[in-house]
């Protein structure tokens, strides 16, 4: 049992020790792949990803073969081209996925016009593409939305135009569909034990508002319990959207430092303080 | 990947399986030359060029007496597609693929990794050879099917451990068959490449080992290292190397000694395709 | 296509500067980034960083690229096939027959009174005479190739693309082909561990990935810890829950509690452990020629122009005292004994490259008659093309020799002493394989 009802209740702490309303411990870093036009690592408890930036370039359709592609405003932008590698030994039983494995393709399509949403592509032309390549290397909950902050993360590294963070998180129900409570409080950011027992849902927010980009949810709840969730994954979101803010800020400002970058105009209207 | 496009046939051994006791292993001679080799070219009228080879089994224990047959069928140089971008050089593709029948144990229809990477080896061995200058904007397809591969199906069941010596007999036997099929389809080369393999055997822990030339894997109680060489003799250079087991690290001698033989293997190769080339071109002015 | 074949955008003038700088001898080779011939570019390189697997890396090049290799382990169960076991007991009873009759006699005697199953028999009879014992667990402890699994993952590439087989094959030679690394994977005859290890490239294939890949797989190897085994002999096998208790699948020399601790365990940990305490597990190195000159870890220009390069597999392992020769020497400077385990040629991106034109042969730079000769150097009949070069010379000239100045895409292949130089260079003493291993030596395992 993951998530044991009787001592929820009684202490309202979950099986790793967090509140309901607590995300777990994030890392980040910008700019991890010298090659790369883009790059960025991004931890979430045990969720690992490293997301890998090429473009924008020409349109090339020999590689995206296997990747999942969306159009940016409207036909008129830049294509966003999303694809996901997940280790064989990212999960705690050895498994190795397919290229066509139809979850994975799922997600890529999800992550791919979540993010052309927010990508200002008008800038690059129709005939451009941005190759967004996402290594999952380890594997514990919340993968899709990891997958979209790590993408976001990656994007503003790489300088690509965007209205704002595209943030995802997931929020979930204390007890299953089956147990019928009315009653059960929201969980916010789930582990895989949780994720394999309890109704969950993916929500991608455009930074701190409430215009949900994305939503996935592939369990059976209550819709009264729906709203609440809901609200607890924007809430999430919000968390994230700081976080991810808080890592751009520092690593500017360390750029500012190291000289890599002149404390110009553009820099000023950051607010460094 | 699975093969879904065709019914296939039980995966499995293509041979009744022996439970004989291991017969006292044949008299390895410590022969110094490599098997003999039938080559034959031009025997697929529809292909540029083609050639077929055969090695003969030493000691036959049933009636046919080969224990390695290849064909070999050069398709081009032709036009490529329009939609390909513009190459200055011939574009060399090679397939190398085993009939389901031609091992112990049966191999599907799709090329798996030995294969494919048989198939790298080979393409590396030729695009040495091939002028490849000569030919832009332009194709060759090498397509060798292994009919019977160099493996012992006599040997019963109990000694069974394939290390997949038997890849480097194939490989040399690809590349001599693929050259003369090359000649064949009037591909200019800068010399005839043909292959060959050389190995350190020891019979058993007690007795040192030697090197043997064209090792027949069932003959020597173990291999610890062998090499497969493409080799044009004209040149004296070499388009493909590929060695591999255990040498102690410090002994660049037996290394180099292996290199020899291997270039002596490759040389008695050499001969049988120029005899036949040659066989080739009489007949062709005989008729004309 | 080629294996190494990547988009690289030189002109042939560009190339043909690259070679004539890299086929210097006076001055020996000037690189493009100033290095020595054997000169490694720097990497950075951390283990440990994924605690869900047995064993991981992760290594940076220089040049940008990246990998990370994970580790992970399974036991299963050994397949027995009844003819093996018939065949290799008949094989140690003829064995006794022939040297110790007496004893065989002795022997069968007590055999009924054990009241046990034939495997039994054998492993008691085997046990009381010590050097049967001795030869027997060397015996017994085999492996097969198939104990270990090996995918390699290059982003835009097919997994059954034919240089990721290449790529794939030519790791997974060197890992087994001494047969030594599937010998600690061993169990107890009934069991084995399954090793799964998965090479991930992570960063865009910018150059020819083979020694970044090797690498970091060798430090993911030196870093794989496999749990301590608790039952004894063909039991059902039992692991400590223990991580910090487990143990080193290439065990290192310094951690002399560790093996003290697993010595005592059982019989087969012991014979684990007393293995070689300075085996490592192989590394490959590129190694390519340009001229008379040969330079390691070739960067993705300098492959562009080399004439041949090669893949060099080798591994160090135990000091061996079987060869008396050799002793002498290792005796008085040996530090690391290293075997060659495998080699191949690599098919250089060189002869993709576009050719120049030289001048004589040029109708827009040089002759007006020069523009029908080199027409038809190029014309693709090969009977026509030489009956034309023999009329116009100077058209056969550039066809076959090289000009100085104009880049040709190397023909034939290397000389037989050039690639034993090249081998030789890797293994010699105090040679590059040792200074990169010296390297690696250096990376915390944590």
């Amino acid at each position: 049992m993951p998530l044991d009802t009787s001592t929820y209740n009684l202490a309202l702490l979950r099986v790793d020790g967090r509140r309901w309303n607590e995300l777990r411990q994030q890392k980040a870093q910008m700019g991890v792949q010298p090659s790369a036009d883009g790059s960025a690592y991004l931890e979430m408890g045990n969720t690992k990803i490293q997301c890998i930036i090429s473009g924008p370039n020409e349109r090339d359709t020999k590689s995206t073969s296997s990747a999942s592609t969306a159009p940016t405003s409207g036909g008129q932008g830049a294509t966003v081209a999303v694809s996901i590698m997940i280790a064989p030994f990212a999960t705690v039983d050895r498994k190795r996925r397919g290229r066509n494995d139809k979850r994975v393709q799922e997600m890529q399509t999800t992550i791919a016009s979540g993010l052309a949403a927010a990508v200002q592509g008008q800038s690059y032309g129709p005939r451009s593409t941005i190759h967004i390549s996402l290594n999952v290397l380890s594997q514990d909950g919340s993968l899709l939305a990891c997958l979209i902050n790590a993408a976001s993360l990656a994007l503003v590294d790489a300088g690509v135009p965007m209205t704002d963070y595209l943030v995802a998180c997931t929020a979930g129900s204390t007890s299953s569909y089956a147990a019928a409570d009315e009653e059960a409080d929201p969980l916010l950011d789930l582990n895989t034990q949780e994720e394999q027992e309890l109704p969950f849902l993916t929500l991608a927010t455009m930074g701190a508002t409430d215009k949900v980009v994305a939503m996935v949810c592939e369990s059976r709840v209550q819709l009264t319990r729906l709203e609440g969730m809901m609200a607890t994954a924007a809430d999430g979101c919000k968390g994230v959207r700081d976080f991810l803010d808080g890592v751009v800020r520092d690593k500017g400002e360390l750029m500012v430092q190291e000289g890599a970058i002149g404390r110009g105009e553009v820099v000023s209207s950051m607010d460094l303080d | 990947m699975a093969d879904r496009r065709r019914i296939n046939g039980p995966v499995g051994a293509t041979t009744p399986p022996i439970f004989d006791k291991p017969a006292a292993p044949a008299a390895a001679k410590t022969r110094d030359a490599i098997r003999k080799i039938f080559l034959k070219t031009g025997i697929t009228p529809s292909a540029s060029g083609s050639a077929y080879l055969e090695l003969e089994n030493p000691n036959p224990k049933r009636p046919g007496n080969t224990s390695l047959k290849l064909s070999c069928t050069v398709h081009g140089p032709r036009a490529l597609p329009r939609s390909a971008p513009f190459s200055p050089h011939i574009i060399l593709t090679t397939h190398v693929k085993y009939a389901p029948f031609a091992t112990r144990q049966r191999r599907g229809y799709l090329r798996d990794s030995s294969e494919r990477d048989l198939g790298v080896h080979l393409e590396t061995a030729l695009r040495g050879a091939i002028i490849a200058d000569r030919w832009p904007k332009s194709g060759v397809d090498i397509i060798v099917t292994v009919v019977e591969g160099d493996q012992d199906r006599d040997s019963p069941e109990s000694q069974k451990d394939d290390e997949g010596w038997d890849m480097m007999n194939v490989l040399s036997g690809c590349i001599t068959v693929a050259s003369a099929a090359i000649a064949d389809a009037g591909i200019d080369c800068v010399d005839t490449v043909a292959g060959g393999v050389a190995a350190l055997v020891c019979k058993d822990d007690k007795t040192a080992p030697t090197i043997v030339m064209d090792p027949i894997v069932a003959e020597h109680g173990s291999i610890l290292a062998a090499c497969c060489v493409a080799y044009l003799p004209t040149r004296d250079e070499i388009t493909n190397m590929w060695f591999k087991g255990r040498l102690p690290g410090a002994d660049m001698m037996v290394y180099d000694k292996l290199m020899e033989k291997s270039l002596v293997a490759c040389r008695c190769a050499n001969r049988v395709i120029v005899q036949e080339l040659n066989e080739t071109v009489r007949k062709g002015q005989g008729i004309s | 296509m080629s294996s190494t074949s990547q988009h690289l955008l030189l002109s042939p003038a560009e190339l043909a500067y690259l070679h004539g700088s890299l086929s210097l001898i006076t001055p020996g080779p000037i690189r493009p980034d100033g290095r020595s011939p054997t000169q490694f570019r720097p990497l950075t390189a951390e283990t440990g960083i994924l605690p869900g697997t047995n064993g991981s890396a992760r290594i940076c090049f220089a040049d940008g690229t990246e990998a990370v290799v994970g580790v992970k382990a399974e036991v299963e169960k050994t397949p027995v096939s009844p003819y093996e076991f018939v065949a290799s007991t008949e094989g140690r009873k003829d064995h006794t027959v022939t040297s110790t009759p007496q004893k065989k006699i002795r022997k069968s005697k007590k055999a009924p009174a054990a009241t046990e199953g034939g495997e039994d028999e054998i492993a008691m009879e085997v046990d009381e005479d010590e050097e049967a014992a001795a030869a027997a667990a060397l015996d017994k402890v085999r492996g097969s190739p198939d104990w270990v699994e090996l995918s390699v993952e290059i982003p835009g590439l097919r997994d059954d693309d034919s240089g990721t087989i290449f790529l794939t094959s030519m790791l997974t030679e060197a890992l087994l082909a001494d047969g030594e690394f599937v010998k600690k994977l061993w169990i107890n005859r009934r069991f084995h561990w399954k090793i799964y290890l998965d090479i991930i490239l992570i960063s865009p294939p910018l150059s020819y990935p083979l020694p970044l890949l090797s690498l970091t797989t060798h430090l993911a190897l030196l870093a794989t810890r496999l749990p301590r085994l608790k039952s004894e002999a063909d039991e059902d096998p039992m692991f400590d829950d223990d991580w910090a208790a487990a143990t080193f699948l290439y065990p290192r020399q310094d951690t002399s509690s560790g093996k003290a601790a697993s010595s005592k365990s059982s019989k087969q940990t012991s014979t684990a452990a007393a293995a070689p305490p300075a085996s490592r597990p192989p590394i490959t190195l590129l190694v390519m020629a340009v001229g008379d000159n040969i330079i390691f870890d070739p960067s993705k220009e300098e492959l562009a122009v080399a004439d041949s390069a090669v893949a060099v597999s080798v591994a160090e392992g135990p000091s061996s005292e079987s060869e008396p020769e050799s002793e002498s020497i290792s005796a008085t400077t040996t530090k690391r004994n290293l075997h060659l385990l495998s080699v191949r040629t690599i098919d250089p991106p060189s002869r993709l490259t576009p050719p120049g034109v030289p001048n004589s042969v040029n109708a827009s730079a040089w002759g007006t008659m020069t523009a029908a000769t080199a027409a038809s150097a190029a014309a693709p009949a090969s009977a026509s093309a030489s009956e034309a070069a023999a009329k116009h010379p100077d058209a056969r000239v550039t066809e076959t020799e090289d000009v100085v100045g104009v880049w040709k895409a190397p023909r034939g292949g290397a000389k037989f002493a050039m690639l034993g130089a090249m081998v030789a260079k890797v293994l010699e003493r105090g040679g590059v394989a040792e200074e990169v291993l010296d390297g690696l030596e250096g990376v915390d395992l944590g």
